[in-house]
């Protein structure tokens, strides 16, 4: 469904990231993952529209994605959410998904708001200001579920669990796989957690300093010992 | 559309109250038509601050290209007035579409860029004097005419024509507002990135914004040129018409739909009737300390400080539901 190949994306001298080759299969679950500043964030903003890549092809469904701006990207099928949740500051939390659902699938459907909001658990709070009273659980939630409105065939969760705590990561995580299914979305997930990746993910790929050093099941990827390099430094190889 | 009682009411005595007692004395007239005229403008630009997040310096572009649109569709062409004054409308949108590569500019770039294409326009006239007349301008552009033997070049004629074009604008404003362009265009606010990434053509909304404002801008252009029968480059382009727009619209409330209208007409009356008398140069003076301490007191200008007011008199927290309707509604 996405495919990238050999996308590499450049700021002034920086490479962010390196001739990155990548895809994610309809209804597949890939994890994202390597350390701080390893090009995750970019490669999801290379995806979506928000930078453009120096080189290289995003193709969604065959089609080449270069010239297709921001919009164009949700309407065709991706969804994405930020690391930093990003509300809508003064909508409340069902305007926030009316907007999403109107102009992400160009009509309202007022029965899916309510399956998406039942779902995220975010019912009791749909007529709450989206930015002032929302605690962060529930941000995060919001986030899943804009980009849910949108009825997204890919769905690019940018640590959608950072900052959670056990409880509230492990119902978080039961929300996702029960998305997954219910909702028949292919994802693409940043994560840092390997336990959460193996749990969730079919296949993980691997970035460090701009470059895809892995990209296998989870078994395979967290036995390599380069990998676990990278991860969490050399003394731990 | 929703309009509540007291609404109904203030309408009804604007068409009816209004011209009955004041309508012979033309000086008070005059000056509401001109309060009118500055509020018609502040209106319409509010509404691209207000939804379209942008500031302009560049509104007496529109202001302007209506009022030489009309006039020389009256004039050259013989057009009737009225329809040439919503065409002045449509120029002035013909003009903002030369403005659409600065749409992607911020804040204080698009206020300065808009502010250099309302000099070109004004080049424009004043160089293209084979169709403008040049500096010289042109005279005796034909008034508002009769309607069903109801002369609208009258003062109180006037006064009802743009009347009814600024309920006009209101019931356009609060149906853009009320629609899920006005939801997205509020969502665009303080997180743009996050409106494109659900679909949100941001571009798109931004631009219309631009083109709805420009039009009302350019109809109350082209009712001025109707209304005083002349037009000149420095006169159609002068800065005044967005400055005291401005002044007005921050004054009422930018954010809130009738607050610039309720703006304009107070800053202009009072100064006019009563700090002009009472310091004949320099009294826009004390309009500069009125807005600054409107600012400091009340940054959401007067029609929110009115509601705050009514609210406490009318009972504290007791309908705060009804209060949110009516905030939402105008």
């Amino acid at each position: 469904m996405l495919r990238l190949e050999d996308v590499s994306v450049r700021f002034g001298g920086l490479t962010a990231v390196n001739t990155v080759s990548l895809s994610v299969g309809t209804h597949e679950v890939v994890g994202l993952v390597g350390p701080n500043g390893a090009g995750k964030t970019t490669l999801f903003n290379a995806v979506s529209g928000l930078v453009k890549p120096s080189s290289g092809r995003i193709l969604f469904d065959s089609v080449d994605m270069l010239r297709a701006p921001l919009h164009k990207r949700a309407r065709m099928g991706i969804g994405r959410t930020f690391q930093i949740p990003q509300p809508m500051h003064e909508l409340t939390v069902r305007e926030n998904l009316v907007v999403a659902q109107r102009f992400g699938t160009g009509a309202v459907d007022k029965d899916r708001i309510d399956e998406v909001l039942e779902f995220t658990n975010l019912a009791a709070k749909a007529h709450r200001n989206a930015a002032t009273e929302l605690a962060l659980t529930e941000l995060k939630a919001l986030e899943v579920a804009k980009a849910l409105a949108t009825q997204p065939k890919l769905l690019m969760l940018d640590e959608v669990l950072a900052g959670l705590e056990t409880n509230g990561k492990r119902r978080f995580m039961a929300m996702l796989k029960a998305l997954h299914e219910k909702f028949a979305v292919g994802i693409l997930i940043i994560e840092h957690d390997i336990e959460t990746i193996s749990n969730l993910c079919h296949r993980v790929a691997v970035l460090n300093f701009g470059e895809l050093i892995a990209d296998g099941t989870p078994d395979e990827v967290f036995r390599d010992p380069e990998v676990m390099k990278s991860y969490t430094g050399a003394s731990h190889a | 559309m929703y309009v509540s009682k007291t609404g109904f009411a203030v309408i009804a005595a604007a068409y009816v109250a209004v011209p009955l007692l004041l309508g012979s004395n033309s000086y008070v007239m005059s000056l509401i038509v001109a309060a009118m005229i500055i509020g018609g403008i502040a209106l319409a630009w509010a509404l691209l601050g207000n939804l379209g997040g942008m500031v302009s310096f560049g509104h007496s572009a529109f202001f302007g290209v209506g009022a030489y649109v009309s006039a020389l569709l009256t004039m050259k062409a013989g057009l009737p007035v009225l329809a040439a004054m919503l065409l002045g409308g449509v120029g002035a949108v013909v003009a903002s579409l030369a403005m659409l590569p600065v749409l992607r500019l911020k804040g204080p770039y698009f206020a300065l860029a808009i502010l250099a294409y309302a000099h070109i326009f004004k080049i424009l006239a004043t160089e293209w004097s084979s169709v403008t007349g040049g500096s010289g301008g042109l005279a005796s552009v034909p008034r508002l005419p009769e309607l069903a033997g109801f002369d609208l070049s009258s003062k109180t004629g006037s006064y009802l024509v743009i009347l009814t074009l600024l309920l006009a604008f209101i019931a356009i404003y609060r149906a853009i507002r009320s629609s899920h362009y006005g939801l997205a265009l509020r969502a665009m606010h303080d997180s743009e990135d996050a409106t494109r990434v659900v679909g949100v053509n941001s571009t798109l909304l931004k631009a219309l914004m631009l083109f709805v404002s420009a039009f009302m801008t350019g109809v109350v252009g082209a009712f001025n040129v109707h209304y005083i029968n002349f037009l000149e480059p420095d006169y159609a382009f002068s800065g005044l018409w967005v400055t005291l727009p401005i002044v007005a619209a921050i004054f009422g409330g930018y954010r809130t739909i009738l607050g610039p209208l309720v703006g304009a007409v107070t800053v202009y009356l009072v100064d006019q009737l009563i700090f002009k008398n009472l310091i004949p140069s320099g009294h826009q003076l004390v309009l500069g300390a009125l807005l600054v301490g409107m600012i400091i007191f009340s940054p959401g200008g007067l029609v929110p400080l009115l509601r705050k007011a009514l609210g406490k008199i009318s009972g504290a927290g007791k309908d705060n539901v009804a209060q949110r309707a009516r905030e939402e509604s105008c």
